[in-house]
């Protein structure tokens, strides 16, 4: 763990510098260890692939007061139970209508759209950070036999439920919105609910496997 | 009640944002320029952390149909209650059948309009600001409209208030900003770095067309990235005010609708200065200078007891 300053009100912890399992697994370890400590100074937390970024209210503390305190209650962190990482099963239509970019994805990997939507859906995926957009669960690791680089230039709108990969890593949209990534279907399943508790379905850590429907 | 006769170019429900979710992605979408926000707040005897409109552009105007105290603060508005002038930074009374009605702006891009009240919105997840791509908070989760009705509960009229001129906001362009070191700073050659620091002609940017909520594009000299460096990151969390930098060198300014980016950040724009981030519009100029980060601190802290000394005693 490598702590370091983001502006006045933001602690960077950094865990690792490559997206892998294991420092998932810590992020994510201390992600729910920081939030079960319930710290008042905090107001939030954002894991993400290699790192924690804390906001911190800086009218109640210092920058170098806060680091001590973090520092101080990492000492605890083997005492919080974290919560089993939850699976999800996401039914998805690949192709067509629904995944405008199949063509280009079989075309970049040699592949046939069954053996694309075989790969994509024969992998269980862990969620690295959710973000971006609310909800959005940014998902690896891709095979790389179904490997696509980002769009050049971003689509202005997919709809909700938009299933797209980039480089390695695989998500879905949960709001009609822009997107940069290679659009190979869509679900029905709803990500974020801003009516109920918790509001997001994904959480860092949960795991997701695409059935094909 | 209020009516919506025209929106202005773009105008929304805020408030001062919503926090402790940024977990999940669920951003701020706090108002932009806070001082003048919560000075609109203020001024009509609301709490301080209450809906207001924040609008961009002239042209506003919006009917009443109940006599109530409001006000305006923000960018430098010449504004009409009929055909009598109101001063912004100073509460009016409005009466039922009068139009408010923002002719021009003349410095700065945002404003803020608030009523003695309950602004009747939709408050999510804590807080009532509009977050309009997730389309939810405020007022139906979408800018306002021609026609739209927005009920005041509670409406009343109280003494008159003012913020007193020494200090409201200087705006007026070149802006200068002042930035804290980000994470890949050291991703960008010598030349690109010391010509922030000197803050010479290397720092000069112009504001793009491309400035919405979500954050401002600025125009002028590449940034340059050194040989051989990624000019992205993998996706890691960001604070509002981070400076991303795309591969084409020119910076973007995050502001408070995103919670994760994936371009080298670059730097931070000090708090100090993220209210004037409000007001940057299209061709307006900027200019970069980078401090440390105790003087960023104390710049801050400058700022607040600023905010303080803006209310009575």
């Amino acid at each position: 763990m490598e702590f370091s300053r983001y502006g006045e009100d933001g602690v960077r912890i950094v865990f690792g510098d490559t997206i892998d399992l294991e420092v998932n697994k810590l992020i994510r370890k201390y992600y729910f260890f920081l939030k079960a400590l319930g710290l008042k100074e905090v107001i939030d937390i954002i894991p993400s692939f290699t790192s924690c970024l804390i906001r911190f209210d800086r009218r109640r503390i210092s920058f170098s007061d806060f680091l001590l305190l973090l520092k101080d209650k990492a000492k605890d962190i083997d005492t919080v139970r974290v919560p089993e990482p939850r699976s999800h099963e996401i039914p998805v239509r690949y192709g067509g209508e629904y995944g405008p970019d199949m063509k280009f994805v079989c075309s970049y990997a040699g592949l046939t759209e069954a053996e694309v939507v075989e790969i994509h859906a024969s992998t269980i995926y862990t969620v690295f950070a959710v973000g971006f957009l609310p909800g959005f669960p940014y998902m690896g690791i891709l095979d790389k036999r179904i490997y696509a680089p980002r769009l050049e230039t971003p689509r202005l709108k997919v709809p909700e439920g938009s299933v797209g990969l980039a480089q390695l890593q695989t998500g879905i949209y949960p709001f009609e919105s822009p997107a940069g990534w290679r659009i190979i279907g869509k679900t029905d399943v709803c990500l974020f609910d801003n009516k109920k508790k918790p509001h997001s379905l994904f959480r860092i850590g949960d795991t997701v496997r695409f059935v094909a429907t | 009640m209020i009516e919506i006769i025209n929106p202005g170019w773009f105008s929304i429900v805020v408030d001062s944002g919503r926090y402790g979710y940024a977990d999940v992605g669920i951003p701020a979408s706090a108002a932009l320029d806070h001082f003048s926000y919560s000075m609109a707040n203020y001024l009509v005897g609301n709490e301080m952390d209450g809906p207001v409109l924040e609008v961009t552009g002239s042209g506003f105007s919006l009917k009443f149909d109940v006599d109530v105290t409001c006000a305006v603060t923000g960018a430098e508005v010449i504004a009409y209650l009929d055909d009598r002038s109101v001063m912004p930074w100073r509460s009016f009374t409005a009466r039922a059948g009068n139009t408010l009605r923002v002719k021009e702006v003349l410095e700065g891009f945002r404003y803020y309009i608030g009523f003695s009240g309950v602004m009747e919105a939709d408050r999510v997840i804590n807080s009532f600001s509009t977050n309009i791509e997730c389309r939810f908070g405020g007022y139906r989760g979408r800018p306002l409209l021609k026609g739209d009705r927005i009920e005041l509960n509670s409406a009343r009229i109280i003494g008159e208030r003012f913020i007193p001129e020494d200090v409201l906001p200087s705006l007026s362009p070149p802006y200068i900003l002042r930035i804290l070191e980000g994470p890949e700073m050291g991703r960008f050659t010598e030349d690109t770095v010391a010509g922030l620091i000197e803050g010479g002609a290397q720092s000069w940017y112009t504001v793009s067309a491309k400035v919405n909520r979500t954050g401002i594009r600025l125009e002028g000299n590449p940034l340059v990235f050194k040989k051989g460096v990624d000019t992205t990151i993998i996706s890691e969390g960001i604070l509002p005010g981070t400076i991303q930098v795309p591969g084409d060198g020119l910076p973007i300014i995050t502001l408070y609708e995103r919670t994760i980016g994936g371009y080298a950040r670059l730097a931070l724009v000090a708090k100090a200065d993220h209210d004037l981030l409000a007001h940057l519009k299209p061709k307006d100029k900027v200019i970069f200078t980078i401090i440390g980060v105790e003087e960023a601190e104390r710049l801050w802290n400058r700022k607040i007891e600023h905010f303080y000394r803006a209310l009575p005693q």
